[in-house]
């Protein structure tokens, strides 16, 4: 084991408990919404690289780098929608939904649906769905972050999984929300840093791009094309439309990302956090697919693709750089855990500990809850990674794909289309869940050569039009969400009778936030 | 015919999106320009 590798692992470590420290101590975990939304004060950049680096995880450095080297260029179709996957969300649905979800007094992406399409079965189906799933996700970065540590450091793999899982849940209980966007803009510099630096080196070792390419021409031309290894995917569209589709329009449906709207400063944060993220985007995204291309040519014969980055690191930068290497690894890894582990913690204890087990709850015991479930899900997670389940690439994909597909028509239609009603939202969220799931646990992309997420989304998307127009008269949009969306529409402050309504319908702790907030305000102001 | 070494169907894809996305990201931010009044309301109310 490398002491320069420790040394800069231990430093990363420091400095990312030391920013979950100081978020603490700016008050973010002093109230719910405090806790949940880091106050709704989060500005462009920090919003940008907190949306990015969340969406990225271990997958960027294992799945990804998996993909390529399995099958070659075609990895890149995930890559090239998923440089706009950022700009996209937050251009469609960031300013409104930040509006929208102030106005409808939400704090979590799951009570914000309940208040848009006004049903208990909304919270509960939507709740349940995404604790379960995200916690899958947490599972995949956790086996990403024992497996990666492991191999660098020479640990155990118990005890590297232990040391990521430990720090990861350490920053998460300090400040909430705000420590977690913090860590993640420090994550995602560390995270450009260190793939830059690998793809440079691996493209000295291979004497430049065009060089790289004629020597994995050599071993296999197939590897250069968009159709995969021996043009195993040629002309599946379906397929292609689907790896396209996940990462980008895929996002709008990820409740613990759309979170990150509902948190910025201001609506109009998003236009300069689009602007930001594709930036970012652009520079991140496609290195760690083109990697685990170039890996075939610097490792041949690896055993577990989905190592190929870390393998790449050791092989070819001198340990001071692999230290800084690995720390943007575990950097990836742990800044998606972190947002995945508050959300879900988020979503159980408000979602559904407050709302259907104790409406009573006081602030103090629904952190306390959302805490003590964060705790529990790390430890099963830890608990499961140890016996090594399936690849990460396979979770990653399993858990986003029914994830999007459940949750994409309804967040977009929540502030797009006036007439999306409680009907056709439950269909929605019911049918694309099931459809991905089904397509994903019984292979079917092989016998319709159509993409999980395309059926998943294509589903969910007629559910929700058509269930809408058929329960029109049944199920009307209430007025108040109507003038809400029309609101949300306008550019300009919201009016204060949206604020005072908001108030009515939030559960008795948020209201004391609101309350909280409104006094801060008016001292500021004096 | 080869780009960098990439077939020219591959070249065009790896390098036509990021060029899409950075179309889209300008066209959004110049479509986009008034919403920064929201900033300014929301300003006049901290």
């Amino acid at each position: 084991m490398s002491t320069t590798v420790i040394v800069f692992l231990v430093l990363y470590y420091v400095v990312v408990l030391g920013i979950g420290y100081w978020a603490a101590r700016r008050g973010a975990g002093e109230n719910l919404e405090g806790y949940l939304l880091g106050g709704r004060n989060v500005g462009p950049m920090t919003t940008a690289l907190t949306l990015q680096s969340t969406t990225m995880s271990g997958y960027m450095f294992l799945g990804a780098g998996g993909l390529g080297f399995a099958q070659g260029y075609w990895a890149l179709w995930y890559a090239v929608g998923d440089i706009g996957g950022g700009v996209l969300n937050l251009s469609v649905i960031g300013r409104r939904m930040r509006k929208l979800s102030q106005m409808l007094g939400a704090l979590t992406s799951i009570e914000y649906l309940e208040k848009r399409y006004p049903s208990p079965a909304i919270r509960l189906i939507g709740g349940t769905l995404t604790v379960f799933l995200l916690g899958f996700y947490v599972l995949a970065q956790l086996i990403a972050g024992g497996k990666g540590m492991a191999l660098v450091t020479g640990m155990p793999y118990p005890v590297a999984l232990a040391i990521a899982v430990l720090v990861i849940l350490i920053y998460t209980f300090m400040g909430g929300y705000l420590a977690v966007a913090y860590t993640d803009f420090f994550q995602s510099l560390i995270m450009l840093v260190g793939v830059v630096w690998i793809m440079s080196a691996a493209l000295a070792e291979l004497g430049g791009p065009t060089a790289a390419h004629a020597q994995i021409a050599a071993v296999d031309p197939t590897l250069l094309t968009m159709w995969g290894k021996d043009l195993g995917f040629e002309g599946q569209w379906g397929v292609v439309a689907g790896a396209l589709l996940i990462f980008s329009v895929g996002y709008m449906g990820w409740p613990h990302v759309v979170t990150r709207h509902m948190a910025m400063t201001r609506p109009a944060t998003a236009r300069r956090a689009g602007a930001w993220a594709t930036l970012w985007n652009l520079f991140f995204v496609p290195t760690p697919y083109v990697l685990g291309v170039l890996a075939v040519v610097i490792l041949p014969g690896l055993a577990d693709p989905e190592m190929a980055i870390f393998e790449i690191a050791v092989k070819l930068l001198p340990a001071a750089v692999t230290g800084l290497v690995m720390a943007a690894i575990m950097a990836a890894i742990m800044s998606t855990a972190d947002s995945l582990l508050l959300q879900t913690g988020s979503i159980a204890s408000r979602d559904l500990y407050e709302r259907f087990i104790n409406p009573k709850a006081t602030e103090k015991q629904m952190v306390a809850v959302s805490r003590g479930l964060v705790l529990i899900i790390a430890v099963i997670g830890y608990a499961v990674a140890l016996v090594e389940p399936p690849t990460v690439f396979s979770i990653v994909v399993f858990a986003t794909t029914v994830l999007g597909s459940a949750f994409l028509p309804a967040y977009v239609c929540a502030v797009w289309w006036r007439r999306a009603n409680t009907p056709g939202a439950l269909a929605s969220i019911v049918a694309g869940a099931t459809v991905a799931f089904v397509w994903e646990a019984n292979g079917l992309v092989d016998s319709t050569q159509l993409h999980p997420m395309l059926a998943g989304v294509t589903t969910s998307t007629i559910a929700m039009v058509v269930v809408s127009l058929l329960t029109q008269r049944s199920s009307p949009v209430p007025p108040h969400i109507l003038d809400a969306m029309t609101e949300s529409d306008r550019v300009g402050p919201i009016p204060e009778r949206f604020l005072r309504a908001a108030d009515s319908s939030l559960a008795p702790a948020a209201s004391e936030v609101a309350h909280a907030l409104r006094e801060e305000v008016r001292n500021d102001q004096r | 015919m080869t780009l960098l070494g990439l077939p020219i169907e591959t070249a065009l894809v790896v390098f036509g999106f990021p060029l899409f996305w950075i179309a889209y990201t300008i066209v959004f931010l110049i479509r986009t320009r008034h919403w920064e009044r929201d900033d300014a309301a929301d300003d006049e109310t901290r």
